[in-house]
């Protein structure tokens, strides 16, 4: 699928692992790590259904739309001082979150944005640059869509697809412009 | 392109933000509303807002701004102008009647405008002379508008592309931040930003305060908004908020990218419509 590698970080009894894989090698991971306690990046999947499949996971992350600020939703099954501590260690600032939701807070809202942008431009409403300039201009949006979106496309596809297949809602058919 | 002389027409919080800014960069311009009282008020706000800023030293030229804002009565507007932006209520035939009026009060030259954020800019361009139509086109300033750097600068059907083009750099030198776009549904903004409203309302689901919180927190903690969809819902008014939705829904055929959500519409039915009713997704004691 061209997902970038993964990365595992070891301390302790955790075992954080970063990056975007399919949701096959996710899984590998966990069946890899039975003993360990795994705190996981799922930006592209619904936390829950790993939660129910492995009880090694004991919290996970969504660093896709990271930028250099660094601010990570996290979410931990109970607190864990020490894989917040990890985190801020590994120059993150993690935001913890109580919601456990498909593509979690800020990743799910903002792929709807950047897909309704994709869709607009593929309607020729405006160009790329002018839609970017609209939305940091008119509503104080930090970044424009495709300025979020550059270079994680494949992520932001994966993610509605993710939506469209719990959810049944078409509101997730993602534009033909993301690819 | 040279726009000295301008007519906003509405006096209303858009009409007035659009006149102040439009005098701010050196034009002339004539301000009107149907009641002269509107205008008359929206004028003396407008001078106390210069004052004030003068006050802070942030404005040194308020005796020849005040001089270049004038009120004027709707039919004894000035038939020279090179723009006339419309600010009235969002009223279809209204708009329309007005623009028929408009285009024959006016000189050839002059440009007519809409900043309509929900009808089609051809609707209100059937209004017009087939001589004027070229010279019709979308001005949608955001608020309020001396602030806000946005104008989506809209092509109508028959709108001349040089004219868009040639508006498009006016506006890019005078400081704001154009965007050209196509006669669409809620053209840039209004359309792509529904989803920072729909898509927190279906992760919440169901009206839950701690949950509602904790999405503002994360989407401004994380994602660096500086409202979160919730607080930003109870400032726009509910209603307002609801009204644009549907509308956008309405006419993409009720494409479920857009469809309200049912919390909004309940939310309207129980008049809860945020700050301005001391209750929304918050409440405001």
């Amino acid at each position: 699928m061209g997902f970038i590698s993964m990365t595992n970080v070891q301390f302790d009894n955790f075992l954080i692992n970063f990056g975007f894989g399919t949701k096959a090698e996710k899984q590998e991971i966990l069946k890899a790590n039975p003993e360990k306690h795994v705190i996981m990046d799922l930006t592209c999947y619904d936390p829950q259904d790993f939660y129910d499949e492995y009880p090694q996971l004991k919290g996970t992350f969504a660093a896709l739309f990271c930028d250099e600020a660094k601010k990570i939703e996290v979410h931990c099954l109970k607190h864990e001082p020490e894989v917040i501590a990890k985190f801020k260690e590994l120059g993150f600032t993690p935001v913890e979150t109580t919601i456990v939701s498909c593509g979690f807070i800020f990743p799910r809202t903002i792929v709807q944005i950047i897909n309704e942008a994709h869709f607009a431009l593929e309607e020729e409403v405006a160009s790329k640059e002018d839609i970017n300039r609209a939305m940091k201009f008119g509503v104080n949006y930090p970044k424009g869509p495709f300025e979020w979106s550059e270079g994680k496309e494949l992520y932001v596809k994966t993610l509605l697809f993710e939506l469209l297949q719990k959810t049944g809602d078409k509101r997730y058919v993602a534009s033909k412009l993301i690819k | 392109m040279n726009i000295s002389k301008v007519i906003v027409i509405g006096a209303g919080t858009m009409g007035s933000g659009i006149a102040q800014w439009f005098t701010q960069v050196g034009c002339s311009v004539e301000l009107t509303d149907n009641s002269p009282a509107q205008s008359e008020k929206a004028l003396k706000d407008i001078h106390a807002s210069w004052d004030k800023l003068a006050e802070k030293g942030k404005l040194s030229n308020v005796d020849e701004l005040k001089k270049r804002l004038k009120v004027s009565a709707l039919d004894h507007l000035s038939k020279d102008a090179d723009l006339v932006v419309e600010a009235i209520i969002e009223n279809l035939e209204i708009k329309k009647d007005l623009f028929k009026k408009l285009d024959a009060h006016f000189a050839p030259h002059t440009i007519l405008s809409s900043n309509t954020s929900s009808f089609p800019i051809a609707l209100m361009a059937e209004a017009v002379s087939d001589k004027r139509k070229p010279q019709f086109l979308g001005l949608h300033f955001f608020n309020p508008a001396t602030i806000m750097k946005l104008v989506e600068v809209i092509k109508g059907k028959d709108s001349s592309e040089q004219l868009c083009r040639d508006l498009y750099a006016w506006f890019d030198s005078k400081d704001k931040k154009p965007a050209l776009c196509k006669d669409s549904p809620g053209f840039i903004v209004n359309r792509v930003a529904r989803n920072f409203y729909g898509e927190p309302l279906r992760i919440v689901e169901q009206e839950d305060e701690a949950k509602i919180k904790e999405v503002d927190h994360i989407l401004k903690e994380v994602g660096g908004f500086k409202m979160g969809p919730f607080e930003l819902m109870d400032l726009i008014g509910i209603d307002v908020n609801y009204s644009v939705t549907c509308s956008v829904w309405e006419a993409y055929g009720k494409e479920p990218r857009f469809a309200p959500h049912k919390l909004q519409k309940q939310m309207v039915d129980e008049k809860r419509f945020g700050r301005k009713a001391k209750r929304g997704f918050y409440k405001y004691d």
